[in-house]
């Protein structure tokens, strides 16, 4: 049998859509730890991100942050977590953090980094504050990009909550690891097939994001250019 | 008006961009920066507003110390125009235009309404107002650059080559926009220009810099042209500094000759009668059709009518009283009898100036600084 043919088996198995720790309950929980994940990349991500390219300088701390955190293994990183704080939220939280942050952090910087440098000076000397020029010029001016970071983190961090489950978490990993250990494939590939639709999902969610949050004056200039 | 009593700045690595600036724009006028690449005119403009702070000296804005001023507060009642716009291009041309009445606490519906008026002064049709910045000709936004910095009506305008990124066509049409919108607004303007052109034609006053931030000569146009301080102004003003000179000179008490001047209905007889090598032939009351050399009215018959004749054109004419001797010598010289046609404000036929004419009243103007710009 296909991997499709195990995952679709499976899924349409009516009784795996009822009952504790069935599909819907799962897939909530997966997508509460990336939703919880993703929030505290942005927070911290993207404030970093754009009072550096405000800034303009610190492209190197910028660099080196993203590259340095890309470099950690998630699964490492939760191993490691989970011998030190045994099993607390921050073996399964921080590893999908650590993976969430680096691409808003690098498009919040370049995107904001890039605004065309008259705009930045008309709008200094229009005389806004520093914080009018970030809020009403450069953020609106980033937002495309700050926005392609998010999608990419959002991805990741999807197709990655799956970790939870080895610190005995929910989200649909539960089933892939369950399935794993008890050798049974169905539940593995079909696991395995939600968190592919999911991230798919993730993926559209953008896409109509964009189109209310990228200001109308931006969107006909990114098709042209 | 706003002062600069030696003013330095002096860049973190050590490049003296402005080097010891003493100079003063009068209140109402228009003072342009003009001289060579990286001779400082963009930092001295920047200092103004304080996007570039000082690092000696004092500027006096309506006699308040621009460094004593919060930056902010200071900016918001000085416009600010530059090269490429820096449109915001995620805000809509009337928003755009909005930016200072908005920040300075103007309710949206007011400040769009004032957006609409700034479009229309600035030459837009306000329906543009609705666009975003890139949905408009480079002109177009150049003009709406104007119009956001004049939105909040400050006293000071800063303008840093804001024509230079457009063609010469536009550039010349936005030049004569600024010129008739000073007339009306008078605003304290200090423009940056490479263009001495530009300059001569825009600038009340001109101060023309040297490399490494000093200044070579300030004056009214005129002075630069007539009467250059030394080599490097000569140099810099070009060689053809004579014939912009013309356009400071006016045509109002010419000598005009009418003598050669004849209707459409006249014969060739009265033509010959004249003695003139060529005669200009006139229509509808006045107006100039061509001119007509004598070889060709010897070949006519002495009753023909001057209108049946060809007549060759007389390319174009100059008003007199309103177009500058330099505009009278263009047309002497792109006429085919070598003399300038002189119309009135209805564009009938005032006379004809030929180069002796011209020639004498570009001495007697000379001699005595006569002014009448062709504005
Ligand atoms: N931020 C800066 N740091 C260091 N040097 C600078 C800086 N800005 C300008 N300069 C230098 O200061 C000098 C004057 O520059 P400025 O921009 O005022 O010239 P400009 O007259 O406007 O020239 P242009 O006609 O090319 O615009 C130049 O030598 C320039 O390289
Ligand atoms: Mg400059």
């Amino acid at each position: 049998m296909s991997f499709f043919s195990w995952a679709w088996g499976w899924i349409s198995n009516g009784a795996n859509w009822r009952g504790p720790g069935d599909i819907p309950q799962q897939i909530l929980a997966h997508l509460e730890y990336s939703g919880l994940a993703l929030l505290i990349a942005v927070v911290v991500a993207v404030p970093l991100g754009v009072a550096l390219g405000h800034s303009g300088r610190g492209s190197a701390v910028v660099t080196n942050l993203a590259n340095a955190a890309r470099a950690i293994p998630t699964l490492g990183l939760l191993i490691l977590l989970t011998v030190l704080a045994g099993f607390s939220p921050l073996a399964w939280l921080l590893p999908l953090v650590v993976l969430g942050i680096p691409p808003v952090l690098v498009n919040a910087y370049e995107g904001v980094a890039g605004v065309d440098p008259d705009v930045k000076d008309a709008a200094r000397g229009a005389g806004m504050t520093t914080r009018q020029q970030i809020l009403r010029v450069e953020v609106p001016c980033a937002m495309p990009l700050i926005l392609t970071g998010l999608r990419t983190s959002a991805v990741f961090v999807v197709a990655t909550a799956t970790i939870a489950a080895y610190v005995g978490l929910g989200g649909l990993g539960r089933f892939i690891v369950d399935g794993l250990a008890s050798s049974q494939y169905g539940p593995v590939a079909g696991g395995a097939l939600l968190v592919v639709g999911l991230a798919i999902a993730v993926l559209i969610l953008f896409s109509v994001l964009s189109r209310v949050l990228v200001p109308a004056g931006l969107r006909g200039s990114e098709r042209s250019e | 008006m706003i002062t600069f009593e030696r003013v330095t700045k002096r860049y973190a690595d050590g490049t003296v961009a402005v080097d010891a600036l003493d100079l003063e724009v009068p209140a109402g006028k228009t003072m342009v920066l003009v001289g060579p690449s990286g001779c400082g005119k963009t930092t001295s403009l920047r200092m103004i507003n304080r996007l570039v702070e000082p690092t000696e000296g004092r500027i006096l804005v309506d006699g308040r110390d621009a460094l004593r001023q919060d930056p902010v507060k200071l900016r918001r009642g000085i416009g600010y125009v530059i090269q490429q716009t820096g449109l915001f291009p995620h805000r809509t041309i009337e928003d755009n235009v909005a930016t200072v009445p908005l920040l300075l606490g103007a309710r949206r519906a007011a400040a769009r309404g004032r957006a609409r008026e700034l479009l229309e002064l600035v030459g837009l049709d306000p329906a543009l107002g609705r666009r975003y910045p890139r949905q408009l000709s480079g002109g177009q936004q150049q003009r709406v650059g104007v119009a956001r910095a004049l939105a909040a009506d400050p006293p000071v305008l800063l303008m840093d080559e804001p024509f230079s990124a457009v063609d010469p066509v536009v550039r010349a049409s936005l030049q004569d926009e600024l010129i008739r919108l000073q007339t009306e607004l008078r605003k304290t303007v200090v423009l940056v220009t490479h263009d001495v052109e530009e300059a001569i034609k825009v600038g009340d006053q001109v101060a023309l810099y040297r490399p490494h931030g000093t200044l070579a000569q300030v004056g009214e146009p005129e002075d630069l042209l007539g009467a250059p301080a030394d080599d490097y102004v000569r140099d810099f003003v070009g060689f053809d500094r004579g014939i912009r000179r013309l356009s400071f000179f006016g045509t109002g008490d010419l000598d005009l000759d009418t003598s050669p001047v004849l209707a459409g209905d006249a014969t060739v007889a009265d033509a010959v009668s004249t003695g003139a090598p060529w005669v200009l032939v006139t229509a509808d009351g006045g107006r100039p059709t061509g001119w007509v050399p004598r070889h060709r009215l010897d070949a006519a018959g002495s009753a023909t009518a001057l209108r049946d004749l060809a007549a060759d054109h007389c390319e174009h004419t100059f008003t007199a009283g309103t177009d500058s001797l330099r505009a009278a010598l263009d047309a002497a010289v792109l006429s085919p009898a070598g003399q300038a046609v002189a119309v009135d404000g209805a564009g009938k036929t005032a006379g004809v100036l030929g180069y002796e004419q011209i020639r004498a009243a570009i001495a007697a103007r000379a001699a005595d600084g006569a002014r009448g710009k062709d504005r």
